[in-house]
């Protein structure tokens, strides 16, 4: 019962959170800017008008490009599957899973780079190259970070490991620092400022938007869509790590872990708009230096960590 | 044993027949039978005791100074014939179709096969042997057969000097080898493993000695950082299915040696981990890098083997802890994934090799700039390359992914016993994360620049030569086996089970099964995973392809409005590495030849680019400066008859004076 009622409510803030993820960004960067801006479930209409399109694929491509954004889809949703959004719980969680949780978003973003290699763009081919070296940068930021949290909890399934068990000085030291290493995984991972800018009119100076340049109609809505929702999961794996509640408390905890999360993901939103109105994207020869800041920020909670359990004398 | 024999024997007679019958045809259809049945034979012997029959033990009498040799098939040896002996018969089937226009012409086609069955031979001897000196004579016929059919187009200068260069090397690990075995012979005047192992179980210095020998003589063989240089020149110049076997299954042999010896050690120091997992770590982290320099598909895959035995080295450095601290988990998740790892890396391995000989074949290049567009001419290479290539970059749900999952959860699970050093190994989780973020990469540019977009080059294309059914038979079968351990990883478990147990029994953990540490829920949950994505995936692509509107119309790609695109302006693969390339510049080498165009009128220019081996460059570097140094001393020396004199007697002393003090 409770794990229906806690899959239902996963799955519900799947379906909805990318729509309004997305608007309120848009909305903060637009406030920011004096505007009104678009309302908070613009991307929602904008999705149905695409699905109705019928799309115009390049002479160039083979079966790949077509498939190839479906499978980022997918990819994207079985990630989901597997993250917390609420500590303590995911639909379906194994040991280790946060391993397969890394690599299942790298086949999403292999077949993203093939489908824009398929057709033949120059443009194209140097967003895909630019993705696939900033993922890899990120990489072991993320790995290191949550495997930080495995060692810090002592277990090693994803909806465990965001509550650590240490004392709590430690604890909120372990959940900012951690949380800070992943902030900068998201702005890579998701295609925000610094890293990437979503709004720029120039194809030269692109990365996500330029791997899309050949996508119309569903094809451009699937993956605008796998985009939002691998967003959202990343949000939600921070909003689970700073959550001070968790699920396996009463269903008052319950409730207010819940309540919490949806909070955590509107402010990482907001914070993300924030960003972007705020700061200018980066060079990019500066990037590996952001990753290497998110690299240094887990080393330091690992060393400061160490240091705790006794280790070093 | 007996079968054992026999299947030897098919063996050699394959090998005869293949030089005494007339006609190509002939001899190839003799030797391919004589495979299929020897292999059955030793196959028959050796897959029971894969999965759990007792060892088969004999003996053999030889003159002296060997008088007899023991022989052995245990679980570790038949684990790995049961993968070479089958393998090793898909590539020769492969070479039927690969070798087509040299079996046709006059050429003796005979040796070639007769070769790969005294590879064939050297697996059953270096896998099943307990005697040193046995041990070497099938270490000596795999390099030299390995190196005979790596020069099969020996009329090319290039290829023989790929060719001797592997022969230099691979004979640099032997001295290696034989330096351990004289070390190890010395403190026990035997030439049996018996013996050997126990002198290994015993700490000493000697000890310490032997495992550093040993280790380099088997990471030369396996090609491990920085003993590598040898291998991307000797894969990039041999025959499609030779590179392949040589990299999935021949020099698996180094990797057979070292779980050998660590297994005779039994309880190894700390040290010795941890120094399996620096070198391994830094061949994983160098292999990768080195992969995306590359312009030659099958340098390039070279690269990536030493990218992978790093992979399965992390893997045993792991269990060398797991055995030091007592750690029964580890052994299992370390030896367990690595020897996974051991076989999964054959099976994509050499499903890319056939590939890139297909796309050769066709094409008559293997330079990834002169490629492309494949995808829509290879219509059988295409897809089954895509799927070696996703296995290749480790990604779910292929098999790839299995066996680093098992190295991931062990380098998670490590004992508090460690200490600072889980930290270590939480470092080492970021190293093979980075590793799995470069070879997305890496995997992204091999096949989107062969295969995707439009052709560079139309005129290299050439129609009668288009992959043929010998060549696609292989690869389907290594596709099975990628899909079936990936899907479904208990199969992959079971062929490991019984290995993994014999590392678990040297340990002081209980006598349990393997499958006790390794819980069954985490390969059932890895399976319901991959379930998992694939019906995510088949719902989404019907929903899409049913319901969403299809296209119906298409256009030229989006130039950003220019309007004379054409083949050449595409990305290239030395560009689509380039930002990776600038973040690691101190650690490769890029020599360039420029000659760029000048003046108001200039004449065609030309730049050159290619990224070195570092190490190689290194080695030819200190060769050169030791000629010019031994040059100088000579020109120094004066040449004055006194001198010569003088020095002629201080000679002559030290002679007397060694006589007369022994």
């Amino acid at each position: 019962m409770k794990y229906a009622l806690l899959t239902a409510f996963h799955i519900a803030v799947l379906l909805i959170a990318p729509i309004y993820v997305v608007g309120v960004i848009n909305r903060v960067k637009a406030y920011w800017a004096g505007r009104r801006g678009p309302r908070l479930n613009q991307s929602f209409f904008d999705m149905l008008r695409l699905m109705k399109k019928t799309p115009v694929y390049s002479e160039v491509t083979s079966w790949i490009f077509p498939v190839s954004s479906t499978i980022v889809l997918a990819t994207a949703v079985t990630a989901s599957l597997i993250t917390p959004i609420v500590p303590g719980f995911a639909p379906f969680g194994f040991p280790g899973d946060f391993v397969a949780f890394a690599y299942i978003l790298g086949l999403g973003k292999l077949f993203m780079m093939l489908g824009a290699l398929d057709t033949g763009s120059p443009f194209e081919g140097m967003g895909a190259s630019r993705e696939a070296t900033y993922s890899a940068l990120a990489e072991p930021v993320l790995l290191l970070g949550l495997g930080t949290l495995a060692w810090a909890s002592g277990a090693t399934s994803f909806q465990d490991l965001v509550i650590p068990d240490v004392s709590l000085g430690m604890n909120i030291g372990l959940r900012i620092g951690i949380a800070l290493a992943l902030y900068v995984v998201l702005l890579i991972e998701a295609a925000r400022i610094p890293a990437d800018d979503p709004t720029t009119h120039l194809e030269l100076t692109m990365v996500h938007e330029v791997m899309i340049l050949d996508h119309s109609g569903p094809e451009l809505g699937i993956v605008q869509q796998a985009s939002a929702l691998k967003m959202t999961v990343l949000m939600g794996v921070i909003a689970a790590v700073l959550n001070p509640f968790s699920v396996s408390a009463s269903v008052v905890g319950a409730c207010l872990a819940a309540a919490a999360s949806i909070i955590l993901i509107g402010l990482l939103a907001a914070s993300v708009g924030l960003v972007e109105s705020l700061i200018a994207r980066f060079r990019f020869q500066a990037l590996p230096l952001l990753t290497l800041a998110g690299f240094v920020v887990v080393m330091f909670v690992l060393i400061i960590f160490n240091v705790g359990q006794g280790h070093i004398q | 044993m007996d079968l054992l024999l026999f299947g030897t024997l098919t063996l050699i007679a394959g090998m005869a027949l293949c030089f005494v019958l007339p006609g190509n045809r002939l001899r190839i259809a003799a030797n391919l039978v004589s495979q299929v049945i020897g292999g059955w034979c030793i196959l028959s012997e050796a897959i029971p005791v894969l999965f759990g029959a007792p060892s088969v033990n004999g003996v053999m009498h030889w003159s002296y100074p060997v008088d007899q040799i023991d022989l052995q098939l245990n679980p570790i040896g038949a684990f790995f014939l049961c993968f070479s002996i089958p393998m090793t018969f898909l590539g020769s089937i492969y070479a039927v179709g690969y070798l087509s226009k040299d079996i046709d012409s006059e050429r003796h086609v005979g040796t070639h096969f007769a070769l790969l069955s005294l590879v064939q031979l050297s697996y059953v001897i270096i896998y099943t042997v307990q005697n040193a000196f046995a041990f070497l004579v099938g270490w000596e016929f795999a390099a030299l057969g390995a190196w005979l059919l790596v020069i099969w187009q020996h009329r090319d200068q290039k290829i023989r000097f790929a060719g001797f260069n592997y022969l230099v090397s691979t004979h640099v690990g032997l001295f290696f080898l034989v330096a351990a075995i004289v070390v190890m012979h010395g403190a026990t005047a035997s030439f049996q493993f018996d013996d050997y192992e126990r002198f290994l179980r015993q700490p000493s210095v000697a000890r310490n000695i032997t495992f550093v020998l040993l280790m380099t003589s088997f990471g030369l063989k396996s090609a491990f950082f920085p003993f590598h240089t040898w291998l991307p020149r000797a894969h990039s110049a041999a025959p499609a299915h030779v590179s392949a076997l040589m990299s999935g299954v021949i020099h698996k042999a180094g990797l057979f040696g070292m779980i050998k010896f660590i297994l005779m050690v039994g309880h190894p120091e700390a040290w010795m981990g941890w120094y399996l997992i620096v070198v391994s770590g830094a061949s994983a982290f160098m292999g990768v890098l080195y992969t995306i320099t590359q312009r030659d598909i099958k340098r390039l895959l070279g690269y990536s083997s030493t990218e992978n035995v790093g992979l399965v080295g992390i893997g045993f450095g792991l269990g060398c802890l797991g055995l030091s601290y007592d750690s029964p988990t580890l052994v299992a998740l370390g030896f367990g994934g690595g020897l996974l790892h051991v076989l999964n890396h054959a099976l994509f391995k050499c499903l890319l090799f056939y590939g890139a000989g297909s796309v050769y074949k066709f094409t008559h290049t293997i330079d990834l700039e002169k490629l492309g567009g494949m995808h829509r001419l290879m219509r059988w290479t295409a897809p089954l390359f895509l799927f070696g290539a996703i296995a290749s970059a480790s990604l779910p749900p292929l098999n790839g992914f299995v066996g680093e999952f098992l190295l991931y959860t062990g380098l998670l699970q490590s004992p508090p016993a460690l200490g600072s050093g889980r930290v270590g190994l939480l470092l080492v989780v970021a190293l093979l994360a980075l590793v799995g973020g470069l070879s997305l990469l890496s995997t992204v540019r091999l096949y989107g620049m062969i295969f995707l977009g439009t052709t560079r080059n139309p005129h290299s294309i050439h129609e009668d030569s288009r992959e043929n059914a010998w060549m696609i038979i292989p690869m389907v079968i290594h596709l099975c086996g990628i899909v079936a351990i990936g899907m479904v990883p208990i199969l992959g478990i079971r062929l490991i089970e019984a290995p993994t147990s014999m590392m678990l029994a040297v340990s002081s953990a209980p006598t349990e099964s393997v499958t006790a540490f390794m819980p069954m829920s985490l390969l059932n949950s890895l399976a319901m995973f991959s379930a998992l994505f694939v019906g995510v995936l088949l719902f989404l692509l019907a929903f899409r392809f049913w319901f969403l509107p299809r296209c119906n119309r298409t256009h030229v790609t989006w130039g950003c409005g220019y309007t004379a695109p054409n083949p050449r302006m595409q990305y290239t693969g030395a560009s689509f590495s380039g930002p990776m390339v600038s973040v690691f510049k101190d650690m490769l080498k890029f020599v360039s030849q420029e000659d760029l165009p000048e003046g108001v009128f200039p004449a065609d220019g030309k730049y050159k680019t290619h990224c070195v081996d570092s190490v190689e460059h290194k080695i030819f570097e200190i060769l050169d400066d030791g000629e010019k140094g031994a040059t100088n001393i000579m020109d120094r020396l004066p040449e004055s008859s006194g001198f010569s004199f003088a020095m002629g007697l201080i000679g002559l002393l030290l002679l007397v004076s060694l006589i007369a003090l022994n």
